[in-house]
């Protein structure tokens, strides 16, 4: 079939491509600063885990958040009413006493949750590292094997690839 | 040339598809340049229930002659589904169930039957997308003179062995994008003659960039998705990435949705999204001249109509680096960029935001790239060039 295929680029000194390195350069310093271990950002992965399964970095990334949202909270907090006067009073009376015994009958499944949770968690991070360093000595293998003449496909390469 | 063109639905007013559009547009823009253009489509206007709701017959709008086909209304509807969920879910469908899934899927006998009578007068016959039982079935019946214009995702529905079939059997391939080419080549096996790239013309946008913001009351920047809303076009992704973008930088932009859709918006972000739902073309090219980006992500497109859009209105693009073809397309104009996960997407949302320069830069970039690859008359020369009589 005849074809013309012939595509004219943008604007030209335009790369879009460094730029994105550049900020993907910038994002990893941050991350491993710790800015990006946040709870928020472990939730807002939710819908985003499929598409990070095949990229050891970011699966990394998202274990590391993980651990922050990992441990339900049970901790008390300050109970308080937006209607003041005596009304506000007894409604936190109300709910102080609420809670206690919710807090009372429920313990012992936040905290046994709690656990599941922590040893899930570790068992899933210790399982992924685990396969990370074989594949990397798998790798290693591979490459003397074949006399060295080949390195790692640099796309699925376990440190920061630029997909 | 004598021209027939195959999609499930007819696009009007109320009916949206992205691959119905591309197809209804290049089919329009080809008779009007003195071709004799004939729309092969259903009575359907409801792409979940299928009912023939337009009366059959014979139409013109346009430069086309739209022919309206009734659905077969026989389908075993509960088969199709349980083999779709059977395909969808990726497991193996042996052979017989695939011809069967694609035999209960949407098609028109009576729509097959014209074809039969008048399909060897036409010197082309062009039908999309590739995954509808009446797509499949009407280019087997000329397949001499039928190109497959596939709208071709990576997506379970595409790694059957009757799609495969299809695409050999067709006498050409006509993709939007070079990605979508080579994800055809990885899963079929198709030579790289038998595809060219053709795409949708775009026409040029005027567009006021107040306009949107002053009729809707918005007065803080906004940024925009415009399309369907559903979880496979990643808008529960977005929602989630704009609350926690404006929950840890303290930035108050809103999120304009536009298209149809139901959306689930997260607490912390009610009275930030403004929903307008279904727009004209004109409101919805406003909505885009007055964003300070446009993001999409989706990560299943064979060509980010929306995308070029928004270049040609002047905004920047933010797209999901999963995307082959939009990650491309940004790639390829410098027209925007694309994020893998949330840190990535607030650092590039907040140099869009911040870096005046940048923003222009890409948007002049993307701008000039569908000036000079996307206007009808280049897509006409290539379409004229792969189907080449």
């Amino acid at each position: 079939m005849e074809s013309s295929n012939e595509f004219q680029v943008g604007a030209p000194g335009m790369d879009a491509e460094k730029i994105v390195t550049e900020i993907r350069a910038e994002v990893a310093r941050k991350r491993e600063e710790g800015v990006y271990h946040d709870a928020r950002i472990a939730r807002a992965e939710r819908h985003n885990l499929i598409h990070m399964q095949d990229n050891a970095e970011l699966l990394r990334f998202y274990l590391a958040t993980l651990r922050d949202i990992v441990t339900v909270d049970i901790s008390d907090w300050s109970i308080r009413d937006r209607r003041g006067g005596v009304a506000g009073k007894v409604l936190v009376k109300f709910k102080t006493v609420i809670w206690k015994f919710l807090k009372f009958y429920t313990y012992r499944l936040w905290s046994q949750q709690n656990l599941v949770n922590g040893l899930m968690h570790s068992a899933v991070e210790g399982a992924f590292t685990n396969y990370e360093r074989r594949i990397a000595e798998l790798e290693a293998r591979i490459v003397a094997l074949e006399g060295g003449k080949d390195g790692p496909d640099p796309e699925n390469e376990t440190v920061d690839p630029v997909t | 040339m004598k021209l027939a063109f195959i999609a499930p639905r007819f696009p009007e007013a109320g009916v949206v598809g992205g691959a119905e559009t591309l197809i209804r547009n290049l089919a329009d823009y080809l008779g009007g340049q003195g071709n004799e253009v004939h729309f092969l489509t259903t009575c359907a206007r409801d792409h979940h229930t299928w009912k023939n709701e337009i009366p059959p017959g014979e139409k013109t709008d346009g430069h086309l002659t739209v022919h309206f086909f009734p659905v077969n209304e026989d389908r075993d509807v509960s088969v199709f589904l349980r083999l779709q969920e059977q395909v969808s879910s990726g497991k193996d469908v042996s052979r017989s169930d695939q011809e069967r899934w694609m035999r209960e899927s949407v098609n028109s006998r009576a729509l097959e039957a014209w074809l039969e009578a008048e399909g060897a007068s036409f010197d082309a016959i062009i039908a999309g997308p590739y995954l509808y039982g009446i797509t499949y079935h009407a280019l087997r019946v000329h397949p001499d003179r039928s190109w497959l214009l596939p709208c071709l995702h990576d997506e379970a529905f595409a790694y059957q062995s009757v799609i495969k079939d299809l695409f050999h059997q067709v006498k050409g391939v006509l993709f939007n994008s070079e990605p979508e080419q080579a994800l055809a080549e990885r899963l079929y096996d198709l030579p790289h003659q038998k595809g060219a790239i053709v795409g949708m013309g775009l026409e040029p946008i005027k567009a006021d960039a107040e306009a949107f913001a002053a009729r809707h009351g918005i007065t803080q920047p906004y940024v925009l998705y415009a399309g369907r809303r559903e979880p496979l076009k990643g808008t529960p992704l977005l929602l989630d990435y704009v609350n926690t973008f404006r929950l840890n930088t303290q930035r108050d932009i809103k999120l304009v949705l536009t298209g149809s859709g139901d959306i689930d918006i997260p607490r912390e972000l009610e009275g930030h999204v403004i929903d307008v739902g279904f727009v004209s073309e004109q409101e919805k090219h406003e909505a885009m001249a007055g964003a300070r980006v446009f993001i999409h992500p989706s990560v299943n497109e064979s060509f980010g109509i929306v995308l070029l859009e928004s270049w040609l209105a002047g905004t920047p693009a933010l797209v999901h680096a999963k995307s082959e073809v939009l990650k491309f397309q940004c790639k390829q104009s410098g027209g925007g960029l694309w994020f893998r996960y949330y840190p990535e997407f607030e650092a590039m949302l907040l140099a869009l935001l911040d870096r005046k320069d940048l923003h222009g830069q890409l948007a002049s970039a993307g701008n000039a790239y569908v000036r000079t690859n996307f206007t009808w008359s280049s897509v006409a020369a290539r379409f004229l060039a792969a189907v080449g009589t």
